[in-house]
């Protein structure tokens, strides 16, 4: 299967990808605890089911994705706004050589050298629409790229979806917008291999319990990770409170639990990691 | 007839001595004054004229040629009006002035002699080239007297200075009334007993001032991060004797000393507004550049609220001197060095908003004003800051409470065993080890170690993030007393780092 778009292509790994569903997910580079976990947990249930998972190796959602793939032990694609030899940004070339070791692939439209430059993202956007089945949309505010991700999905005749957010947040603008115009809403990886027409034996999967995406957080060796919420950052002074410890030790301790990979880092706050990496990088 | 006495000219913190000559010779009345003078000094031939002939004394009526040696050395102010009138009356009286001795004052036209800026400056380096006496103006007598070895002469009048040298009536060298201690009173305006919650900020402070490393505090308005920087001064141990001094004569130069014999061993702290100028903070102006803020908080704490709404090559310019602890400025009538050693403590906002990140209210701002904003942070100066912490609201209810946090005066005492465990060491404190030294100084249990790499390979950690992770872990260390960095240490100093500001 090889569309149009795809004769331009630069790639890197394997490309095409393997025959199945392709679902791009994308977001706003400054997401939310909230809205990592989703596209976190989205990649994971969705390249566990089969599903290629694309998106575009920026920060926040898409690295979320990416990182979820890669967890699900599945293929993701990442649509590059940049010649495929040059990982924008840079501090997801680690990121970038997983997903090729992981038999996914870097494609991009760009030839060789192109460095970051603001206007080719956009096109990047359509490109990446143009490749997947559906275009989820986790967390994107107002004049968000994933917007126009969303426009060229819509374009090109393929399904839009959003994850809905909390209304305080301006990071859901984006999202409610487009269910208000009609996109699916998204509520669990279910919602997701539904629009893709996926078949029973998906459904079968243990993320069909409807509760919620989640699959149970760590048993970290560290009782600080259950004081931990999995959405809302927590501070190490406010952890620290909690528990009637000393600042340092609760801090010490939160890095450890950091490069076990148990708890990860927002901002000045930490949140439970829904998964361990499997590498310990 | 030919009078000679010494005195000393100034640029910055150097100290130069200037051998003042006058000749009364035959030829018309005239008053030459030569020696690469700059215009403050020239002007001195009026006010020598005026303040000689007030005083009840005969100004030449022949030719005077007054010589200002060196004559290569450029040379600046109105101190050299003394030693200038005293060499012409030495010329006419044929005397030699006593050995060793140096003149410093201008003169009003009426004879008296006033205050100078930077007398301590001066007799501490005059000391150091082995004069003994000095002659200041009487208001400036206390603040040379902080300097050991030299006899002080306070001079009110020309005519008694010309007495005493001839003679007539003796001025008793000044007596120190004994250098007390003012402002370290112990109690100070913040005191941490106060702040409520904001146990990390705490920490952060605490290990700011045992180690001497920077600190960017980041949370969203009204969140304290204000108080907590202002409760550093506090936790600082009082200025050696040494340090005093050179916070002194930087005070010295600016004419702030006040008129006492006393040092001032409190710790600088100097919190200059965003929209200050290069020249306000780094040093600057005409001529010889002055000493700006960076130099006003040597050895103390210079704290810049509003990071990013400063301008930005004015943050670039701290580079040298956070690096060196020194800054040099090189002006039209020349380069001055000044001693800038500060701990440097930034506060910002996460975000233009101030909300990202807040638990409860949200962030208006888009993501590329975000980014916008971090990039003026990010690079070189966020490099050099070894402790980055978030400071978040707290909630009113602890706010109605009693705050439960120790006091200023009990964290002190912990700050003032690390400092001096870190000296006895190796002479200096942790945040100025390089990393040749820390290797050599700062041992790393291997488990430690084996964190500290572990990090740095996960996180793609620069050699400098790797190296201010190090460098915390031994005030860490050295706050429990610990002679080896352990493994918690490591830990709890890679902590002290923001996510989304440059790390």
């Amino acid at each position: 299967m090889s569309l149009p778009e795809e004769a331009g292509l630069r790639t890197r790994g394997r490309w095409p990808p393997p025959e199945g569903p392709r679902a791009a997910i994308v977001g706003s580079r400054r997401p939310s605890p909230y809205g990592e976990a989703v596209a976190e947990q989205l990649g994971a249930h969705l390249a566990r089911a089969g599903v290629i998972v694309i998106s575009g190796l920026a920060l926040g959602i898409d690295a979320a994705a990416h990182r979820g793939a890669l967890l699900g032990g599945g293929v993701t694609v990442a649509v590059m706004g940049t010649g495929v030899d040059i990982v924008y940004p840079a501090a997801h070339s680690r990121l970038a050589e997983e997903i090729l070791a992981a038999g996914g692939a870097l494609v991009s439209q760009f030839p060789d050298g192109t460095t970051p430059r603001r206007h080719n993202f956009p096109a990047r956007n359509w490109t990446m629409a143009a490749l997947a089945d559906v275009v989820v949309v986790v967390e994107a505010a107002q004049g968000s790229g994933a917007l126009i991700t969303a426009d060229a999905a819509l374009e090109l005749h393929k399904e839009v979806m959003a994850v809905p957010g909390s209304v305080f947040s301006p990071l859901s603008v984006g999202t409610h917008g487009l269910i208000r115009d009609g996109a699916a809403l998204v509520q669990n990886a279910r919602d997701v291999l539904a629009a893709l027409g996926a078949t029973q034996e998906v459904l079968d999967d243990p993320l069909s319990a409807p509760k919620s995406l989640g699959i149970a957080p760590l048993p970290g060796r560290d009782g600080i990770v259950s004081h931990l919420s999995d959405v809302l950052a927590l501070s190490a002074a406010e952890i620290a409170r909690k528990l009637q410890l000393p600042v340092a030790e609760v801090l010490g301790r939160l890095t450890a639990l950091e490069l076990d990979g148990a708890v990860r880092r927002h901002h000045d706050g930490y949140v439970r990691a829904l998964h361990k990496d499997k590498k310990p990088a | 007839m030919l009078g000679a006495v010494d005195s000393c000219t100034l640029a910055g913190f150097e100290v130069r001595r200037v051998e003042v000559q006058a000749d009364i010779g035959h030829g018309d009345t005239k008053f030459v004054l030569v020696g690469l003078a700059a215009t403050s000094v020239k002007e001195a031939r009026e006010r020598v004229r005026s303040a000689i002939k007030n005083s009840g004394l005969e100004f030449p009526g022949q030719r005077l040629t007054v010589n200002l040696a060196p004559a290569e050395l450029r040379k600046e102010g109105s101190a050299l009006d003394l030693p200038i009138a005293i060499a012409i009356a030495l010329a006419r009286a044929g005397k030699k002035p006593p050995p060793h001795t140096a003149f410093l004052g201008e003169l009003a036209l009426d004879g008296a002699v006033r205050h100078v800026d930077g007398i301590l400056v001066a007799a501490r380096g005059l000391r150091m080239l082995g004069f003994e006496r000095i002659f200041v103006p009487a208001a400036d007598a206390a603040e040379a007297s902080l300097v050991e070895g030299l006899v002080v002469t306070p001079c009110a009048s020309l005519k008694g200075v010309i007495d005493h040298l001839l003679g007539i009536e003796t001025i008793e060298p000044y007596v120190s009334s004994g250098a007390q201690a003012i402002g370290d009173s112990g109690s100070w305006e913040h005191d941490l007993a106060e702040v409520h919650g904001q146990e990390e900020g705490r920490r952060a402070l605490e290990i700011a001032a045992a180690g001497g490393h920077h600190l960017l505090l980041s949370g969203p308005p009204g969140a304290g991060k204000t108080m907590l920087a202002h409760c550093l001064a506090g936790i600082l141990p009082p200025l050696e004797l040494d340090e005093a001094l050179e916070v002194a004569q930087v005070r010295s130069l600016l004419g702030e000393l006040p008129g006492r014999g006393a040092l001032d061993w409190t710790r600088p702290f100097r919190a200059p507004h965003h929209g200050v100028s290069m020249a306000g903070l780094i040093g600057g102006g005409s001529g010889i550049a002055q000493p700006g803020e960076i130099s006003r908080s040597h050895h103390g704490v210079l704290f810049l609220d509003e990071l990013a709404e400063f301008q930005s090559p004015v943050l670039q310019a701290l580079r040298q001197p956070l690096e060196t602890g020194r800054i040099t400025i090189t002006r039209s009538a020349g380069s001055v060095s000044y001693p800038a050693r500060f701990t440097l403590v930034a506060a910002t906002n996460p975000c233009p908003c101030g909300w990202a990140g807040d638990p409860v209210r949200s962030c208006r701002c888009t993501p590329g004003g975000i980014d916008a904003y971090h990039r003026r942070l990010s690079g070189p100066l966020m490099d050099r800051i070894d402790l980055k912490v978030g400071v978040r609201r707290v909630k009113l209810e602890t706010l109605a409470s009693e705050p439960t946090g120790e006091g200023s005066a009990a964290v002190r005492e912990r700050v003032v065993a690390a400092r001096r465990s870190q000296l006895d060491r190796q002479g200096c404190l942790n945040a100025q080890l390089k990393p040749a030294r820390l290797r050599k100084l700062a041992g790393l249990e291997p488990a430690s170690r084996r964190t500290l790499e572990r990090w740095a390979e996960q996180r793609g950690l620069t050699a400098r993030g790797f190296h201010r992770a190090w460098r915390v872990a031994r005030t860490s260390a050295d706050l429990d007393g610990a002679e080896h960095i352990g493994e918690r240490h490591i830990l709890e100093a890679l902590g002290y780092r923001l996510q989304d500001v440059a790390a």
